[in-house]
């Protein structure tokens, strides 16, 4: 062969040369065993280089259909966080209790569920306290992502959504809550909507006499209170009135549930009432406060009350006495976050107090918003309110410091709500914005801007916002699913 | 560093090569190490060290590695560590080892990951990854002479599967 070369042209040898080369390139992942490219696809955390890659070749899309890439990705993607509730949520499912690396049990409820969000939240938008169907469905880590990812990139720049006007008039929407399974919508001329999650309207609960102004659902059941003074107890299956709790000598203000059976309720005429919805019976009155009960918060036997004495009351929900009252406050006191151990409560006074439920004492005094505080949600470490001068606040629990300061409206920040990855916004200005929890950065604003936003609430992949527009009340009802058959 | 550390031991490749070397360079890999505490101190030195699966030019460069990072903390073998998280900081001195031809490249990567040099062996991969990372799956090919083995309706079907990573 050498002589052979040796007889040749430059030209022949040039051809030689381009004909041989190729042959004598090689792939260098041939000699790498399967256990390494997976290390150095370890390394990527753009799930579009991947994406990429996984087209290259039989190989590497073999490779890519490795679910440890994506359960890493998942976990960088702070997509984890779910993973490691969904064991804990489908744990009487034999297909979770061995929870492998290429089946992933994920069970809806927890796509949909916000653990902490229940108890921070003073609005109304609360979220959902139903006891979810349980519906198993498995999946694998590159779906779960593919589907986060998806919910992620919709909420940052897609989504559908429809609007809907749900009166002819322009009521004021006193309470929104937002489960897996009902979007419910009080107002102030009395009357309580139900739609299914898609806007939908599925019944019309009608019997108060006057405005309501605080709800509650769990499950199928809701309780209601307003103007009336009356805590009336619903069925949402059949949008039947069960019960009409009577007591109050004036309006209802605020409404919580600590279980199934047991609702609590506070009023302006000073008290709190513990009510047995199953019976509808009321079993205890909560005796203390000098002025209106404006807003509670409950956290296992634990209740505790906001009011317009400036003070706030740590009580036992099962002894009915008052444990601590928590003074300080120069003003009325119009919300409070309780996560088991630290109370928030905002304030007309301007400023936000933290307080330790067990012991009574004052932690923090956080200053800096320039008007009433009226909403806060506590998360973790992580605190956020909102006030009349517009701003949204990110607070620090561990150091009680100031975070974010976030110019979110040019009014009154009416309603409030965040997750780990963003905080949803809306304004008497008739916005919706959405922010990054993080970074404080503005995302997007979402709805049509309105003349005002009443109440926004949101989860996982929806966000449902009710405002005045053209004089009327409108629902804007958002999706950030990706569609069924991309997943 | 103890004295006794300054030790000179023997590596002999598989083509045949010995090579001199610090105790404490050679056992930056935990399989040199290993071996050295299995024949214990005093054997030490005294017979080469055979390690089959390296060759000379190999061995040379990665103890070139080795002798730059011997003051290193030695690696905990946790692989979730946050070093490992963050794919594009390579410093300085072991981006510039890493200029290789790419044979060399996935040489040392063997070599790393057969003699138990966990940083090494990232550095290696985080090569190899940043020269993935924003090509078209056919510039991934042209890069690494990888052959395209799909047919064209695989080929169609996979490119629709991974449309929702793409930029929306």
């Amino acid at each position: 062969l050498a002589d052979l070369l040796n007889l040749c042209t430059a030209q022949q040898l040039s051809f030689v040369h381009q004909f041989v080369s190729p042959l004598l390139k090689k792939d260098p992942f041939t000699s790498l065993p399967d256990e390494l490219c997976l290390r150095i696809l370890s390394f990527i955390d753009d799930p579009k280089v991947l994406a990429r890659a996984s087209q290259v070749s039989r190989r590497w899309r073999d490779l890519l259909s490795d679910d440890m890439t994506w359960k890493n990705l998942c976990v960088k993607h702070d997509y984890g966080r779910r993973l490691s509730e969904v064991y804990h949520h489908s744990l009487p499912m034999p297909a979770a209790q061995r929870p492998s690396a290429n089946a992933v049990v994920l069970e809806d409820a927890a796509n949909h569920s916000f653990p902490g969000a229940m108890g921070g939240i003073y609005t109304s938008s609360a979220m959902n306290l139903d006891v979810p169907a349980v519906k198993v469905r498995p999946r694998s880590y590159k779906s779960h992502f593919k589907q986060r990812y998806l919910v992620e990139a919709a909420w940052r720049s897609g989504g559908t959504s429809i609007s809907k006007n749900i009166t002819s008039d322009a009521g004021v929407v006193t309470s929104l809550h937002l489960t897996n399974k009902y979007i419910i919508v009080a107002l102030d001329n009395a009357k309580i909507h139900v739609f299914d999650t898609k806007g939908t309207a599925l019944k019309t609960l009608q019997g108060h006499v006057m405005g309501v102004w605080a709800m509650v659902p769990w499950d199928d059941v809701l309780v209601s209170g307003g103007c009336d003074r009356d805590v009336r107890v619903w069925d949402l299956n059949t949008g039947a009135c069960d019960h009409v709790l009577r007591g109050h000598t004036s309006t209802v203000r605020c409404l919580k549930m600590c279980d199934e059976n047991t609702a609590i309720s506070g009023s302006r005429d000073t008290t709190l009432r513990v009510w047995d919805i199953k019976t509808g019976l009321c079993r205890n009155v909560l005796v203390g406060h000098q002025a209106s009960v404006r807003c509670l918060e409950i956290k296992g036997d634990i209740v505790v009350s906001g009011s317009y004495d400036t003070t706030a009351k740590v009580w036992s929900i099962s002894e009915g006495r008052c444990l601590q009252t928590l003074s300080g406050h120069f003003s009325q006191i119009y919300a409070i976050a309780f996560d088991g151990e630290r109370i928030a409560t905002g304030s007309l006074d301007t400023s936000v107090r933290i307080w330790n439920a067990k012991t009574g004492e004052a932690l923090a005094i956080l200053q800096g918003h320039t008007s009433l505080v009226g909403q806060l949600q506590m998360r973790g470490d992580t605190l956020v309110t909102g006030g009349s001068d517009g701003s949204v606040r990110v607070w620090s629990l561990e150091k009680f410091i100031p975070i974010h300061r976030l110019a979110a409206h040019d009014n009154s920040v009416t309603s409030l709500q965040f997750d780990d990855t963003r905080i949803v916004s809306g304004g008497s200005d008739g916005r919706v914005k959405v922010w990054d929890v993080k970074t404080g950065q503005l995302v997007r604003e979402l709805i049509q801007p309105a003349e005002a936003v009443w109440r926004v609430a949101f989860e996982d992949e929806k966000c449902v916002a009710m405002a005045l527009r053209q004089g009327r009340t409108f629902m804007e009802v958002w999706s950030f699913s990706p569609p069924e058959d991309i997943l | 560093m103890a004295e006794s550390k300054q030790q000179m031991l023997h590596l002999a490749t598989n083509d045949h090569a010995v090579i001199q070397v610090e105790r404490q360079v050679a056992e930056r890999s935990i399989v040199v190490k290993h071996m050295l505490e299995d024949i214990g101190d005093e054997a030490v030195g005294k017979e080469p060290i055979p390690l089959p699966n390296v060759n000379e030019a190999v061995l040379r460069k990665v103890l070139e590695w080795c002798d730059h990072h011997k003051n290193d903390p030695p690696s905990t073998g946790d692989d979730d560590n946050e070093s490992r998280k963050k794919t594009t900081d390579i410093e300085e001195w072991d981006q510039k080892f890493m200029q290789v031809d790419q044979e060399m490249l996935f040489e040392i990567i063997l070599a790393a990951n057969y003699l138990d040099i966990k940083p090494l062996l990232d550095v290696g991969c985080k090569t190899v990854a940043n020269m993935i990372k924003g090509k078209s799956p056919e510039e991934i090919r042209k890069t690494f002479n990888i052959t395209n083995d799909f047919t064209p309706e695989e080929e169609e079907q996979i490119r629709r599967e991974n449309e929702w990573a793409e930029d929306r």
